[in-house]
């Protein structure tokens, strides 16, 4: 934390950054929320700890233009990678602060939660992918990755009524608030499909089937860019499992296409790229 | 076997495809009237999003069908949809759609027969799979 601060107050006098993107305490006393520190003064406010569970990266195209410098945890940082790869973010204006992460807590408003974040219990890497300069001690070696993801696995099981059955009813419950989408670094689009008129692809109604264009239409979206933060599923009020979602989809493009999101920002996208020779 | 009859929606490729089920037409080859054919200019135009919106239409089927890979009237269209349309199957899957209720086929002007058995072979197994919940 005070190693946090030194380096935003040091970053922040020299003028080489006009702001530091991190967390504070947020008011309840026990969660994190984003923080935003422009002086020296100000960046006696950040911490950092398990309870810092947001992607600051959906930040940065909204900086754009501006010398910045961001705190990222592993899994943040391949979404920075994202962002660059396609174009929203210059390399030369973030200055980026990566932290050695092994985990955060779930959120949990009113009490400290001492669960890890279940995408944390597989989470491959504890050293962000791309940083200028890195807080914590890597460990001598990352942390194996099992081979499937249980939630996804135990999905692939039922039968395809069954799976249907699951999701329709998850969906259905889907209010439409769009927080999953306002939350996740890869949505910055300024024209979102669900809020195109001409055509209409997502109808006006809340309920089935248009939210299940919604809800499937954004999966397929981030299929090769989620970086499986967290953020929207988390973000989600009606507790829908969307990184089920996700995390299906980045298993098959990296089973397919050797490919995962934010690792190499100079490798060209999956789909916008093919090999003449493969089978699909 | 149900004796629903599946609706299917195919779009087929202006210069393969649509040309092949044209052949099979002029031919007077039959295959089942089940399908409703909607014309692209390029298998690289279906958007997967056109495939969902056309589930959530209620179809049984979608069939997207373009040029034999190599044989793009642009050169490349249908080597982007291949890989498009194959995580799209993917994503049906798992959310409770049956993969076979999805097919990409690559079909040629000459292929009207062949463009006659698909859709028949299509309209058996969604017969055989019965109506979408
Ligand atoms: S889709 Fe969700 S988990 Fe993936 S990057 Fe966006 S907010 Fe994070
Ligand atoms: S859901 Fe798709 S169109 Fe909408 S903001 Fe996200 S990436 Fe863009
Ligand atoms: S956050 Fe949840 S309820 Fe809101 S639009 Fe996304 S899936 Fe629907």
């Amino acid at each position: 934390m005070e190693e946090i601060r030194a380096k935003a107050i040091e970053l922040l006098r020299s003028g080489e950054v006009k702001c530091f993107i991190g967390y504070e305490r947020a008011s309840d006393g026990l969660t994190a929320r984003p923080f935003f520190a422009y002086s020296a003064d100000d960046a006696g406010r950040l911490i950092f700890d398990r309870t810092c569970a947001h992607n600051l990266a959906r930040y940065l195209p909204d900086m754009r233009g501006q010398r910045v410098a961001i705190l990222v945890k592993p899994c943040d940082s391949r979404s920075v990678n994202v962002l660059i790869q396609e174009g929203q973010v210059n390399r030369e204006e973030v200055y980026v602060v990566g932290v050695v992460c092994d985990g955060v807590y779930k959120a949990s408003w009113g009490q400290p939660s001492q669960e890890l974040e279940a995408r944390c219990l597989y989470c491959s890497r504890r050293v962000p992918v791309v940083y200028d300069h890195l807080i914590g001690q890597p460990p001598a070696s990352e942390p194996q990755t099992p081979a499937s993801i249980p939630e996804v696995e135990a999905l692939e099981r039922r039968s395809a009524k069954e799976r249907w059955e699951f999701w329709r009813s998850h969906f259905a419950r889907c209010i439409r608030c769009n927080a999953c989408r306002q939350i996740c670094p890869a949505c910055y689009c300024p024209q979102c499909f669900s809020d195109q008129l001409d055509p209409l692809w997502t109808g006006i109604r809340i309920g089935l089937p248009q939210n299940w264009v919604w809800n499937v239409g954004r999966a397929l979206h981030l299929a090769g860019r989620c970086a499986d933060c967290g953020g929207c599923e988390r973000a989600c009020p009606m507790g829908i499992p969307l990184a089920a979602l996700n995390r299906k989809l980045a298993g098959r493009v990296k089973e397919l296409f050797g490919f995962e999101a934010g690792l190499d920002p100079r490798a060209p996208f999956p789909f916008a790229t093919f090999k003449k020779e493969e089978v699909l | 076997m149900s004796d629903h009859e599946p609706r299917v929606l195919g779009f087929l490729c202006n210069w393969c495809s649509y040309a092949g089920a044209d052949l099979a037409g002029t031919s007077r080859i039959q295959y089942p009237p089940n399908i409703r054919i909607i014309r692209v200019p390029c298998s690289g135009r279906v958007d997967p999003l056109l495939v969902i919106k056309a589930f959530e239409r209620g179809f049984d089927g979608v069939l997207v069908s373009g040029c034999h890979p190599g044989d793009c009237h642009y050169t490349q269209g249908n080597y982007y949809a291949r890989r498009r349309l194959a995580i799209l199957r993917d994503l049906l899957e798992f959310i409770g759609i049956e993969g076979d209720r999805f097919r990409v086929e690559w079909v040629s002007a000459a292929e009207g027969q062949r463009f006659a058995r698909i859709v028949a072979d299509f309209v058996m197994r969604l017969k055989e799979l019965g109506p979408r919940r």
